[in-house]
Parts: structure tokens; sequence; C-alpha cells
């Protein structure tokens, strides 16, 4: 199977921007700043869905950060001070964990623009993998890191259900704290916990999921990320050691590809993409059997909007690309 | 006897309404026409006639808003005198914002709009599109006015090499490289490197020289980024930027560097060559109690680190905090700088400072802020008598 789709925020199209400083000067109404969101929403997914993506996401345009819905709408946490998003010149506020997590509603679904998304096409929901959630918390409750964890994994499965039956039929869990490891850390002896926490999370959900790790070097993770219970592994190939990675076997395993750097305006040469993907998966592949999602590397919420379409433009050519190769219509 | 904890700025100071909008063209209310006033009396600012006759113009020649970036430069050069700074600049009024301003006025880059910060905050980020090239000095005219505004000791912030190219897109040389390898990780930091020191070469250097042949004596390196990238590659590179940039000229060099990891900054610290003060953030993250006891001035306690890994240049001591109103009393300031003073025992290396510019607060709590802090300087300065 050959596809693509977004993994995370989108950028803020320019009109919406607008809206929001005037809203933040308290120089528009609640009532404008909604109309906003809901227009740019269906901007954002209408550009997805000309791309042709394989899976359509509404953009998440509303998210301030990745953990901020969570962070406000899951029981025992509050909203702490701004702290880096790992090394970007962004800031997210830090959940801070209270009492024992636990949900009264559905969070994700009743913050996704559903009624917008399009019926003919596959949805995406993306949620804070439960090891950067714990990573990138402030505990006061729990015993450890560790616990926080398994709890958060224990909450998010119920909403992974919830998303299942709003009609999701992909999950993405984004784990860039995984992965991001600038002090060259040893990360393999929690892997196991990892592991098994991402199966509390996963237990008995029947939509295809992916673990999508950003920021850092897959390969400091492997082979244990082989054994993770998801279908597809997320892998940032700005950031990872190509040669490394071809060293291993992913037969059957997903793989989505961070093809396109999000973090950078110069827009990829198709062609060369193209080549990459091609040596990396004949590398990977022994089976010559493959899932391959060519996605952005991460959120494309650090680019202006125009500059992301383009790059969405960018994955969808290649994986026309990649699929009329191999004679996939 | 040299002066003990000298008290200085460390850039942005807001910019009044009527500065910002006599500067874009548009119109001003009596109101805000009346706050030049009051604050001109305030500060001894002599024929404000001339002033208000600008600001009362329908229509605003070029003249008029460069002699309004003038006046209001004037305005924060006695601000700080009249607070009691020993060290002082013109609170950047000339400047759009500390990144835009250089880019703006150099070539070879090209704004591409709002990025996220956060929440409903944004910066207009810029990508380089072509080889930095140095076109005209961007710092000069400011510093000189500053210059021949004040007999005080002047220090010029000047925007780092090192955050400009973090919070640029980094096209050109990310083409260029793209011939180089097909790694993509080494593509990026390859790309990155050759920006970050051409900028140095091309840009920064240039401008630093012609500071310097204007008699500048004291020029504050802000590098905001330092610590983003905390890897040891990353904050090796930082600080080869620095010393690149600083090599060989006759001039005092500092250091700022805010809301950053201090952690991994102290490790870094004594590497920097020809600096001779770090003005960093503490206040923030103390609490208001006094007290100079260790469990009082848990704010102060990254100090210790920069001391271990052997850094025995100067401190600029945040001593206020610029994101809260409220006014630290002169007996919190002289307890934070006894506390420091334990710390690096010789008083000499303290200078006093707010954490970081004052951009975000009205004139009236920054002028009651620093006026505070030089009274706690003063205190501080009675206690070790």
């Amino acid at each position: 199977m050959i596809g693509c789709y977004v993994t995370g925020i989108l950028p803020r199209p320019k009109e919406l921007i607008e809206i929001t400083r005037a809203y933040d000067r308290k120089k528009v109404s609640k009532e404008t700043l909604e109309k906003a969101f809901h227009d740019a929403t269906q901007k954002v997914i209408e550009a997805q869905i000309q791309a042709e993506l394989s899976y359509i996401t509404d953009g998440m345009l509303k998210w301030q950060d990745l953990l901020r819905p969570l962070a406000e709408n899951l029981e025992g946490l509050a909203i702490g001070s701004l702290a880096r998003w790992f090394n970007n010149n962004t800031f997210y506020r830090k959940p801070i964990i209270l009492n024992a997590i636990h949900r009264t509603k559905n969070i994700v679904a009743e913050t996704t623009y559903l009624q917008l998304l399009p019926k003919n096409i596959p949805w995406k929901a993306i949620i804070p993998a439960p090891y950067t959630f714990a990573k990138l918390s402030e505990n006061k409750f729990y015993k450890n890191e560790r616990e926080v964890m398994f709890a958060y994994a224990e909450t998010i499965r119920e909403e992974i259900k919830k998303l299942a039956e709003a009609g999701f039929k992909y999950i993405q869990l984004s784990d860039p704290a995984l992965v991001y490891n600038p002090f060259k850390e040893k990360i393999q002896d929690i892997l196991v916990d990892i592991r098994d926490a991402l199966e509390v999370a996963l237990k008995n959900t029947e939509i295809r999921s992916c673990l999508q790790t950003f920021f850092g070097d897959f390969s400091e993770i492997l082979p244990e990320a082989l054994d993770f219970p998801v279908n597809d592994l997320g892998i940032d190939l700005y950031e990872t050691e190509m040669e490394k990675l071809k060293e291993y076997a992913f037969d059957g395993k997903g793989v989505a590809l961070g093809l396109v750097d999000a973090r950078s305006s110069l827009v990829e040469d198709e062609k060369e993409l193209l080549k990459v993907v091609d040596e990396l998966t004949d590398a990977i592949y022994p089976s010559k059997t493959h899932d391959i999602f060519i996605c952005p590397n991460c959120d494309l919420e650090f680019l202006p909007w125009e500059k992301a379409k383009e790059k969405i433009g960018v994955i969808s050519s290649v994986t026309k690309l990649l699929k009329s190769m191999e004679n996939i219509p | 006897m040299k002066k003990l904890f000298p008290t200085q700025e460390i850039g942005s100071l807001a910019k009044p309404a009527w500065r910002v909008k006599a500067y874009r063209g548009e119109p001003l209310s009596q109101e805000e026409i009346s706050e030049a006033i009051e604050w001109g009396q305030r500060l001894g600012i002599e024929k404000i006639e001339n002033l208000v006759k600008i600001l009362a113009k329908s229509k605003k020649t070029n003249e008029d808003k460069k002699a309004i970036l003038q006046w209001s430069a004037l305005y924060a050069i006695r601000f700080f005198e009249n607070a009691g700074l020993d060290i002082v600049f013109d609170g950047e009024q000339w400047r759009s914002e500390m990144y835009e301003h250089v880019i703006r006025n150099v070539e070879g880059f090209k704004f591409l709009g709002y990025v996220k910060s956060f929440d409903y905050r944004y910066f207009n980020k810029a990508a380089c599109i072509s080889k930095p090239k140095y076109v005209k000095p961007f710092y000069v005219d400011e510093f000189i006015f500053t210059k021949e505004n004040t007999q005080k000791i002047v220090k010029v912030p000047f925007t780092g090499p090192y955050t400009l190219v973090d919070w640029t897109f980094n096209e050109y040389y990310e083409r260029k490289a793209a011939s180089q390898t097909g790694n993509f990780k080494r593509r990026k930091a390859s790309a990155r490197r050759d920006f970050l020191f051409d900028l140095v070469k091309e840009v920064v250097r240039p401008e630093i020289k012609r500071l310097i042949e204007a008699g500048a004596t004291w020029i504050q390196i802000d590098e905001p980024a330092a610590t983003t990238n905390p890897s040891d590659g990353e904050m090796q590179l930082f600080v080869e930027a620095f010393n690149e940039t600083v090599k060989g000229f006759s001039c005092t060099f500092s250091l700022h560097n805010c809301y950053s990891n201090y952690e991994i900054l102290a490790k870094y610290a004594s590497q920097l060559r020809n600096c001779s003060q770090l003005a960093l953030e503490f206040a923030n993250r103390d609490n208001t109690q006094i007290g100079t006891e260790d469990n009082v001035r848990v704010g102060y306690r990254e100090l210790k680190k920069f001391e271990e890994y052997g850094y025995r240049g100067n401190y600029g001591l945040g001593v206020i905090d610029v994101h809260t109103d409220f006014i630290e009393p002169p007996e919190l300031t002289r307890d934070r700088i006894l506390y420091a003073l334990k710390i690096v025992k010789d008083p000499e290396r303290i200078y006093i400072n707010p954490d970081c510019g004052l951009r975000t607060r009205k004139w009236e709590v920054s002028f009651a802020k620093l006026k505070n802090m030089v009274l706690g300087a003063e205190l501080a300065r009675k206690a070790l008598q």
C-alpha cells in the first residue's frame, strides 16, 4: 500500500492569524473568531482533498499545542506556564498533573470539525503518545513518570475507542519525546515500558494506528520499535541516520516517512525524494511487500500556510509518482 | 574606588503610543499627545513643544518620522537616566523589533509571513534566499544619537548571529548543500553552519566594526536562542559563532541570554572569549520574600552552576521580573544581590539589571521597577560597608 497524509497541526492561514491576533487584543468577538476558525478549517480540509491525501484531518487549527486539548479537558490536570517545544522557537503550556487523570467526555472528537470532514475519504485523528505526554507534563501526583505514562495510556484508550466510533479510521500517536535526545541519554531500558503503554492505549483498537516520531533519530530506538503494537511507524528523515535505518527489516510494519521538511521553507525536489524512498524501501522491506505513507517530518505549523500547502503538494506528487512506478492505480 | 553593583538596562523599553502611531502616520488622540507632554516634563526634556508640533501634524514627512524616532530615543535615554541607571541605551526605540530590524536592513532575506510562537502569538519569519549582504549600517545612527545625548556609559544591544540564524528559514544554504550530499541530516547541519558563519563575516562583523569606529566601547550580544538546541554540537556552534563575532575587536563585549536552559549555558560559558559579562534572568524564577538564604533565593541557585563550571567573568544579575507589574521593593533587590554575592564572592563581578528588556511593561511600571532596582543596589552597597 502507498498513501500520504499530514502528521500534525497545520498552520493557521493568514486571515485566521489576523483574527486570532485581533481577538487577543479584544478587538473582535468570540463569534468572529469561531467563524474564522470554521472558514480556515474548511480551507485546509479542501487543500488536503485537492491534494488527494489518503487520510484527512481537520488541520487541528484550534490546537494551541499538541497537549492543550487534553490538558484542558482531562480531569486531574491544570495548565502550567510556557515551556520550549523541543528545539523550536515555539512554546507550549506544560500540563500539571494534580490528581488522578481521567476523562469525562469525548475530547478530540468534540474539538474536531467533524461536520466539515469529507464523507468519502477516511479521517485521521492525532493525539499525544503516552511517553511524550508523561515526559512533557509536570507530575505532582503520581509516583513517577512511568505511572503517569500508564495512567494516561489507560485514559486515552477510551478516547481512541470513541474516535473510532465517531468515524475515524486512523489514529496517530505523536511521540517526539521518544526520539528527541540531545544529550544522547540511554533510552533502550524504557522501550519495553513504552511498548506496554502503547498496548494499554491501543488495546482492542480496530482502526489503523501509527506511532509518529519526530525531532529525533528513529534508528536509536531500533530494533525495539519494530515490536511496538502499532501498524505504522513514523520516522523523521531529517533527523534520522538513514544508513542505520537501512540495517533493519520492517517487514510486517508500515512506515510513515517524514520526507518533507516541515521546519524548512525550501520546497523539496520531488525526483530526489522519490529516489530516497525507493532506496529506503528496497533496504527495509526485504520481502518487497510494503506499506508506505509519505508525509511531512512533523507538524506543518512551523511554516506559513502557503508554504505548507506547497509541501502538501509535494507529498501528494511523490505518492503519485511512487504509485505509477509500481503500477498502482 | 570603583562603584560596586553598577546598574544597567538590557535593551528594549515599550514604545509610547505617540511614537508608534506618529511613525505610522496615524492621527493621535489628545490623550496620547498629553502623555508625551507629561512624560517629557517629568523627565526634564527641553523644547517639548517642537515634538508636539510634529505630533499634531496631520501629514508627516519622512523627516518628521526620523525626528519622532529621535524624540522617542531621547525620552528613553532620559527615562533610564532619571531612574538612576549607570549604563544606558535608547530603549531600542529606533528598532521595530530585535529580529525584524536587522533582517529588514540586510540583503538576502525575504519575509514569508507569520508562524506560531504560542497560543495566539506569532512572529514574522524570514527566509535566507541568497548570500547575506551588508548594505548599510543598522545600529550606527541610533548609537551615535545615544552617545551624543548622554554622559552615561553606553552599551549597545546587538542581536546575535546564532539567534538570527535560528529564527530564519535557511533556503539558500540548504539548496546549496543539496548538491553536496544526499544525507538530509548532515545537509541541514552543514547548511546551518555555512549560514551562521557567512552571516557573522558578511553582516555582523562589518556592523560591529562601524559601531567601534563610531565610538562604541561596549556591545552586548543578545542571543535568546543560545540554548534552543542544547546538544553538544549546537552549543559548540554557538560558542564558536560568538568567538568569531568578537574576534580581534578592541571593544568590551557581553552576552545577554534569557528564558533559557542555564544548566547548559553554564557548561559552555567559560569557553566564550572576550565576553566580559553574562547578563542573565533570575528574578522570574525567584520568589518575592526577603532573605538571603538558599531556600528563599531559589531563583538564583543556577548561578552556582556558572561558578562550578569555571566561568570567571562578570554577571549582569537579573533582579527585576519584566513579565509582571509587581514593583520589587528595594530590600528584595538588595537581598537578591547579596545572595548572588555569597555565590560569586567578588562584588566587582556583579552588575545589576532587569531580567530582560522592559518592552512589555507600561512606562509607569518600568520606571517604578527601575528606581527601586537602583535603590536596592544602593542598599546592597551599604550592607557591604
